[in-house]
């Protein structure tokens, strides 16, 4: 049991970060390699505001939230807004130079040391008992968190206006124009929502772990995950994290550790080999990559 | 107009050769900023506070001492670049590493060119530094392999109230994993078990499904060495897991801030420098330096950068004017450095040993009942002899 609760958390911390990844590739085509950077700025965001509305720590976490949403968002408007019509690789690379740029301005603005947004905020993390096994409260609410989040954005996209228009811009964007639809506005909501998942993955990461620098590289982590489900596939980023979480969980456990570092890489190379699309993603769109 | 071109040569021509002249220059290479910057950036200004705090005072010998620190980001191509710029423009007496090991090859490379000692301050002491050590390879850094493991499995055994069953856990990094397998060895020399040993990536998002091996192997002893990220998120997931043993960790820069944050008195942490818990008459100097060069990290974090700048003091005061690298190498041959408490005793460097002659360890904990930080085994000596 304590073994599926492993997994469970590990796919959920993987599957919130990469439906960012998600998220924009599939409106924009656009894979963003600064998402590493907006996931630990989301972090800081609440560590931040956890010291600003001390004592009132759901205002602190709403605040954190759409202070990720609004980041996003700017980041488009300021940055890849200019890159509409250039080639993808020009977009790629700006998310480059954006994650350098955030990586060392969260450096100079909160320093180096390990914050503990959790205890800013006036709670512990207690253990919780699930059927025999241990989970933490903040993993229990990062799994429930990634359910919804996943339930919150499959209605979006299924069932309202902004959704279809989303998926609709995804596909086929000049005809999207052409229908009217406002690919401007599309893709500022998607670089906001993806900001805010990946926020909300390193706010909660941060609550349970503590809050430093190597929170990047757990973002670079959740990639295999994206692009072994499929890129432009919210399911697919569910599956792939899933089974990336599960390989890694199961060989910590009954062969060695240090696997645990390579296997992620090791089931992308296989599904790259052998179905360079992804569990879940759509052929044409990939072979455009 | 002769008198105009004077002025502008003047003032084109480099500042740090001239100033060379009338100071001692030493040169950083360091983890200012990056991943690991936490480990390392508060050494070197905790340092480069205690000498400008000396400079305030008169300088050493009647002369200023000017660092001139640069950040290698903890890259070996940048940390090489450093200590090119920091021997050909600035003509430093002496290297500073402050940074991972994987920066050292470049630097000592450098050194060995320049004929110009090479001291690691809060960086890991490398072999070289031990007897019989490298003409050029100095270190006063808390932590030195071996000795550690050597120290914190002696407290074990001393505080065991039965049988030792012992969990290991480092980092997938060379010298932590290092460390964890001597120590493994050396726990069935000293009779113990070891029952598990997990060695984590860096980083990794859940260090539970670790932890859970480790737990479910029942150890009622663990001993950790490896950088803090790894050693607490273990303990804390094997807790969380309802493991209730004993857990002894190497005291990092940010020991004291975190057994207080951390409050189980299960939680021990082993070092070699004193905490601001003792409340010596140097962590008063310590806290003024600090809020005079309005130090951005905690006061806590400061004791290693204290401890090489004591260390530099007292080498630079032996290094008769005008200095050159081959007399600070000689001072350094043979100096012995009186700590002030922060450590168990004086840190004396020898031809040979460029490390220290002895090593004491201090043990501390939480003390729930008392709602602080205590003792939980006073300076322990190891004679540093191989």
């Amino acid at each position: 049991m304590q073994l599926a609760v492993n997994i469970l958390v590990l796919a959920s911390i993987y599957a919130l970060i990469a439906c960012g990844y998600v998220l924009i590739y599939r409106v924009s085509r656009v894979l963003s390699l600064a998402h590493g950077e907006l996931m630990m700025l989301g972090a800081y965001g609440l560590y931040a505001t956890a010291s600003l509305f001390s004592g009132h720590p759901w205002i602190a976490i709403g605040a954190a939230v759409g202070l990720a949403a609004a980041v996003g968002v700017a980041v488009y408007l300021a940055l890849m807004w200019r890159m509409t019509g250039e080639s993808v690789l020009a977009a790629v690379l700006a998310t480059i130079a954006l994650g350098i740029l955030l990586r060392g301005a969260m450096i100079l603005a909160f320093g180096t040391q390990t914050q503990h947004p959790l205890r800013d905020l006036g709670w512990q993390n207690a253990s919780l008992d699930l059927g025999g096994a241990r989970i933490s409260a903040v993993a229990l609410t990062l799994v429930i968190s990634t359910v919804v989040v996943y339930g919150a954005l499959a209605l979006f996209l299924r069932a309202s206006r902004w959704g279809i228009r989303m998926r609709a811009a995804g596909q086929h964007p000049l005809l999207a124009a052409q229908r009217g639809i406002g690919l401007h506005g599309i893709y500022a909501l998607a670089w906001g929502l993806a900001t805010l998942t990946g926020g909300l993955a390193g706010m909660l990461i941060a609550a349970d772990a503590g809050l430093e620098s190597t929170l990047v590289i757990i973002g670079l982590k959740a990639f295999p995950a994206a692009l072994v489900g499929g890129l432009d596939s919210l399911v697919g980023a569910l599956a792939g994290s899933l089974i990336i979480a599960a390989a890694e969980v199961l060989l910590i456990h009954y062969v060695d550790p240090l696997l645990s570092e390579v296997v992620p890489f090791v089931v992308l190379l296989v599904m790259l080999v052998i179905r360079p699309w992804g569990l879940f993603g759509t052929r044409e769109e990939l072979d455009r990559v | 107009m002769k008198k105009m071109l004077f002025t502008m040569l003047t003032a084109v021509l480099p500042l740090g050769a001239a100033q060379a002249q009338d100071a001692y220059v030493l040169g950083v290479s360091g983890a200012m900023t990056g991943p690991v910057a936490g480990n390392y950036a508060p050494v070197v200004e905790a340092m480069k506070a205690y000498l400008e705090h000396v400079n305030s005072r008169g300088g050493i010998n009647g002369r200023q001492v000017r660092v001139v620190v640069l950040d290698d980001q903890a890259q070996p191509s940048r940390a090489a670049a450093n200590a090119k710029q920091l021997l050909a423009q600035e003509g430093v007496l002496m290297l500073i590493n402050s940074s991972l090991s994987s920066t050292y090859a470049p630097m000592v490379a450098e050194s060995k060119r320049a004929g110009v000692p090479l001291y690691f301050a809060g960086a890991v002491c490398p072999t070289e530094t031990y007897p019989p050590a490298d003409p050029l390879q100095f270190c006063s850094t808390a932590f030195g392999a071996r000795l550690d493991s050597q120290a914190a499995l002696g407290f074990i055994r001393k505080n065991a109230k039965e049988s030792v069953r012992l969990g290991l856990a480092a980092m997938a990094i060379p010298i932590s994993r290092g460390e964890i397998d001597y120590a493994e060895g050396l726990s069935k020399t000293m009779g113990m078990t070891p029952v598990e040993k997990q060695i984590t990536p860096p980083p990794t998002p859940d260090y539970t499904p670790f932890a859970t091996r480790l737990k479910d192997a029942s150890p009622n002893w663990m001993w950790s060495w490896a950088p803090w990220v790894a050693q607490v998120r273990t303990f804390e997931a094997m807790r969380r897991l309802g493991w209730q043993g004993s857990y002894v960790t190497w005291a990092h820069l940010n020991a004291e801030e975190e057994l207080a944050r951390i409050k189980d008195p299960g939680f021990y942490v082993i070092g070699t420098n004193a905490l601001l818990e003792d409340d010596l008459p140097i962590h008063a100097e310590i806290r003024a330096v600090a809020a005079k060069a309005r130090l951005s990290h905690p006061v806590s974090y400061l004791t290693e950068g204290f401890v090489a700048g004591l260390v530099l003091e007292q080498v630079l005061r032996n290094t008769p004017w005008p200095p050159a690298p081959q007399k600070v190498l000689a001072a350094m041959n043979n100096v012995k450095v009186d700590l002030k408490g922060l450590r168990g005793g004086p840190l004396e460097w020898t031809k040979d040993n460029h490390f220290r002659t002895r090593q004491h360890y201090r043990v501390w904990r939480w003390d729930p009942q008392a709602n602080r930080i205590v003792r939980a085994q006073d300076w322990q000596a190891i004679e540093v002899k191989r």
